[in-house]
């Protein structure tokens, strides 16, 4: 397929599974070097930019995300902002003000979130290359169910300037891809430090030599409560990385249960004061009645436009913080992510990588997504969570499918700033595994 | 009584303290802004290093420990001047804590702490009773400082401010404008209970509030009444403070850390950076360290700190009487002029040097200073210098009573310097004639 | 600094509108049942984390980011027109609600 092919079926393709919340009318591909695509949470300044928000319609960005004004430099187009969960609230891309997307597979189920345009492009169009965003698992989990690469670079590896923030000490801008090559490809273009973002100015140089992965350490905690289907192809997985003179050890690592209850209450205490901000004045929607008194404004303008998700997690990141309450929950998290951090380290002191499986389960459908309780649906993160709290740089690589032909992905991560090996190992694992190519449905 | 004060700086820097904006006075409202002050989604703050360089001057005039590692936090409340809803500012981790600051360099004032912290912008209401909002203050750099309530009466709460003012415009070069723009928060209690008077804008407003909150608490507690703890705000026009429902409780701020930014070493940052001297402080030395009159130490850090820095150099080269007679006269007389050629003081000490080495006389010095600080040739110099000395001369010639008043009050060389100001018409600088009139008045004594 | 008035350990009603209040949203008394009972599960959920240790470093990020800080130039890099072409304003005042 053509650049030009897939500009034409853009909008096709779009009705059936939903995967853009804006994309372009072009159907000339003009003088791009390639096609690429970005999550509605990077600013972008001719597209509308929501964050499956409608409390931001109508957001029209005066500038870029450096991400997405670096792979323009590279001779990218950007083709379209891709759905979303609300603000990245979610696990299956569900909670999405504008339509939910379709995983390729099977379109009764979810993308995963909450990525999930960006995974669900990934994996239909030919070549292409997605930038998603990662604060809890939000690339690895819709590139599992989805069936393609996702690589998330360490915390600060690429700059967050245009990236509208869930969760500030968290977020991460990654890649998604049916073909590993992109990832090694499009990594060191937008990575590197950036002067509007002072949390990418620490980062070593990125250096992509051919680094290996020659041992993986699987935390036994991380087999425990996953479906038999996810165990089955991550058990081959292992198998196969055995074959390729990898060794595959099981370790404990205790501290990994505390790495849920901490990451959720530091993502949702910043995603709390990060969303304090939309209050209907000066982007987005403004068409309140500013005739009411400040506080009474701001209450209404809010409690019409936040979906059910965020205002949930907004009461839980503004109890979290709240005096009183601070010391227990919001204090406690920020130790207990140094204790995560550490227990990596040990980790890594004598493995190059930890393996798991990426999710529980393959994905879901949707109704049965409807009858998850709110923390039931957190729960589900919990081999995605670890990393992401540590801002330790992760992969996803398909390792199977199912019986119904659902993809599997085990997810590789490394230590900070290691972003080499993953690169590698993806690479590798590629000669060796055939990721399907969904068919696609008109 | 006790007084309490949260004195809120704007930091002269450039630009503002988290985004490039310009601070100086803008064409229109909203001219000096971009997507960070106006917070956009998506944009990002960048901390200006001269804040932290201001910052830390400051701890360091209020004598306080500087943090070794220091963050900035965020603090939640929603008010449509405060864009993002957010104000980055300092909260367990503030740049300086327990500082001492002294009040006319005795009374010691504790000071808690003093942090960074961002500006919101500016509202005003309009007719439809809807707000409108400017955020070109929106991001521009405050330092706030805390005392404890070691404050005695409104009045001495201005005499601190006043020196406080003065202090922190020597020491990080605040425009002379800058004092409208130094706000406070005043707290008060006369009995057991306190009453905060949020956002007085300027000195003398700050003592009016605080003088009412003290007239009105002592009413209420004589009418047998109780203070309610309470925020209030001041009415200018009035004169009155008002009680306001509060925003928000400090509870509901949920400070939590600012990511976006790290965290900054200032203690080894803060090493090299050094503060001057504050003129009262100096002052104060001086007068001890010398033995000298106050009166004088403070003359020569009125006219300059370098001239008191000078005078020090040269009693150290010399002895302090020569030093200080020297420094308080011929070198003050030409000061200025000194200032304005920007060349070094080593001529001057040369020249009192060989005069307390006996080398020279009295007037050869003073020759010899006018004509290097002053850069005119040395014959000119002594030409003019002739010229003045000659009509002093005669003048207490043909007045010889005004010796003789002059034992027993200087006062009476009034009579020598306001006839010879009136003669010259200003050719010679007043700061000369006297000098010379003294010196003139001293030899015939 | 008073401590607050609630009781730390329940996830009840009173606290949620408290915290509902504070974030500036209306909550009706079926969404306030609904979300106290999400918290209520949530929170036995992290329970977990009072048996973690402590630990002593300093947590403002996962890898350290230390010292980056801006020259004092001042520098505009978009223009008021383009930053308010989408804005609710009057004579370049931006628009917002009533003051109390």
């Amino acid at each position: 397929m053509t650049d030009a092919d897939t500009l034409a079926g853009l909008k096709r393709l779009n009705n059936t599974y939903q995967m853009f919340h804006a994309f372009t009318a072009d159907t000339d591909p003009g003088d791009a070097v390639f096609l690429f695509s970005a999550k509605d949470n990077l600013t972008s300044k001719d597209f509308e930019t929501c964050c499956g928000s409608r409390i931001l319609e109508g957001y029209r960005p005066v500038f870029d995300a450096t991400a997405i004004a670096n792979l323009r430099r590279a001779g990218g187009k950007l083709i379209g902002k891709t759905n979303m969960d609300e603000f990245g609230f979610g696990t299956f891309s569900t909670n999405s003000a504008f339509g939910v997307p379709k995983n390729p597979f099977d379109r009764e189920r979810s993308c995963g979130g909450s990525s999930g345009g960006s995974a669900c492009a990934a994996a239909i169009l030919d070549g292409h290359v997605s930038l998603g965003v990662s604060t809890g698992g939000s690339v690895c989990c819709p590139a599992s169910f989805c069936g393609v690469y996702g690589l998330v670079p360490t915390y600060g590896r690429v700059s967050r300037y245009g990236l509208i923030d869930y969760g500030n000490s968290l977020d991460k801008i990654g890649l998604l891809a049916r073909d590993p090559a992109k990832l090694k490809q499009y990594l060191p273009v937008i990575a590197g430090k950036d002067p509007h973002d002072p949390t990418s100015a620490c980062q070593p140089p990125l250096e992509l030599k051919g680094a290996k992965i020659r041992s993986v350490a699987v935390p036994q905690e991380a087999v425990e409560g996953i479906s038999t289907d996810v165990k089955n192809a991550f058990e081959n997985g292992l198998e196969t990385l055995r074959s390729l003179d990898v060794d595959v050890e099981y370790v404990d690592v205790p501290e990994l249960r505390y790495a849920m209850p901490a990451y959720y209450i530091l993502a949702t205490s910043e995603a709390s004061t990060n969303l304090a901000r939309y209050c209907g004045m000066r982007y987005g929607r403004q068409d309140g009645d500013y005739t009411l008194g400040f506080d009474a404004y701001f209450s209404s303008f809010r409690t019409d436009y936040f979906g059910d998700e965020a205002k949930r997690r907004i009461l839980l990141g503004t109890y979290t913080r709240m005096e009183g309450f601070r010391d227990r929950y919001y204090a406690k998290a920020l130790q207990v992510r140094m204790d995560v951090i550490d227990a990596y380290k040990r980790i890594f002191a004598g493995h190059d990588a930890v393996l798991t499986p990426t999710m529980p389960f393959v994905s879901p459908k949707f109704a049965d997504i409807s009858q998850m309780s709110a923390v039931e649906t957190y729960k589900t993160d919990f081999l995605t969570v670890p990393p992401n709290l540590a801002g330790t740089p992760h992969l996803n690589c398909p390792c199977g499918y199912n019986a119904a032909g659902l993809p599997v992905g085990m997810q590789f991560v490394t230590d900070h700033w290691q972003e080499d090996k993953l690169v590698t190992m993806a690479a590798e694992w590629n000669k060796i595994f055939n990721v399907r190519v969904p068919e696609v449905k008109a | 009584m006790k007084i309490g004060l949260e004195v809120h700086v704007q930091l002269p820097t450039k630009s503002k303290m988290f985004c490039s904006c310009p601070t100086t006075d803008a064409p229109a409202p909203n001219t000096h802004v971009c997507p960070t002050c106006l917070g956009m989604p998506g944009s990002r703050p960048v901390l200006n290093r001269q804040v932290l360089v201001y910052g830390i001057m400051l701890a360091k005039m209020l004598n306080c420990t500087i943090a070794d590692t220091t963050w900035f936090s965020r603090k939640t409340y929603f008010y449509p001047d405060m864009s993002k809803s957010v104000q980055i500012t300092q909260y367990d981790h503030p740049i300086g804590i327990k500082g001492v600051y002294y009040l006319n360099g005795r009374k010691p004032i504790r000071i808690t702490r003093i942090h960074l912290e961002e500006d919101p912008g500016k509202t005003k209401r309009t007719a439809d009773m809807s707000s409108l909002v400017d955020y070109n203050r929106s991001g521009i750099p405050l330092a706030e400082i805390v005392t404890e309530p070691d404050l005695a009466t409104p009045a001495e709460a201005r005499e601190f401010l006043t020196q406080l003012v003065t202090d922190i415009k020597h020491t990080i070069d605040l425009p002379e404008s800058g004092e409208r723009s130094i706000r406070c928060d005043c707290n008060i209690s006369v009995g057991k209970e306190r009453c905060e008077v949020k956002n007085v804008t300027g000195l003398k407003n700050a003592e009016r509030a605080l003088t009412y909150e003290m007239v009105r608490q002592v009413k209420v507690l004589k009418a047998g009444g109780k203070i309610d703890r309470e925020t209030r705000a001041f009415d200018e026009t009035r004169g009155v403070t008002y009680s306001v429902r509060k925003k928000e409780m400090e509870s509901d701020y949920g400070y939590i850390d600012e990511p976006d930014l790290g965290i900054f070493h200032v203690g080894k940052f803060a090493e090299n950076i050094k503060i001057k001297e504050s003129p009262l402080n100096m002052t104060l030395r001086l007068a001890k360290q010398y033995s000298i009159d106050e009166a004088k130490a403070k003359q020569l850090v009125a006219t300059s700190t370098d001239l008191a820095a000078l005078f020090e150099e040269l009693a150290q080269a010399t002895d302090i009487p020569t030093a200080l007679t020297w420094s308080t006269s011929t070198v003050t007389a030409n000061w200025k002029a000194f200032a304005a050629r920007q060349i070094p003081t080593a001529g001057i000490i040369d020249a009192v040097k060989k005069l307390h080495a006996g080398k020279i006389t009295d007037t050869e010095c003073t020759l010899e200073l006018k004509s290097y600080m002053t850069g005119q040739s040395a014959a000119a110099t002594q030409a003019a210098s002739a010229d003045l000395d000659t009509l002093i001369g005669k003048y207490l010639d043909e007045h010889p009573e005004i010796l003789a008043d002059c034992k027993k009050n200087v006062r009476a060389a009034n009579r020598v310097i306001g006839y010879i100001i009136t003669q010259t018409g200003g050719s010679y600088s007043s700061a000369e004639v006297v000098a010379s009139v003294n010196g003139a008045i001293r030899k015939r004594l | 600094m008073g401590a607050p008035v609630v009781r730390a350990t329940s996830m009840d009603r009173d606290i949620v509108a408290k915290v509902a209040k504070t974030a500036h949203l209306t909550l009706t008394d079926a969404e306030l049942d609904r979300y106290s009972r999400d918290l209520r599960e949530i929170l036995d959920y992290f329970r977990v984390l009072d048996e973690a240790p402590n630990h002593t470093g300093v947590g403002v990020n996962p890898v350290e980011i230390a010292d980056v800080l801006r020259d004092d130039v001042p520098r505009q890099e978009f223009s008021s027109e383009d930053l308010l072409k989408d804005m609710k304003t009057y004579k370049n005042y931006i628009r917002g609600p009533k003051l109390s």
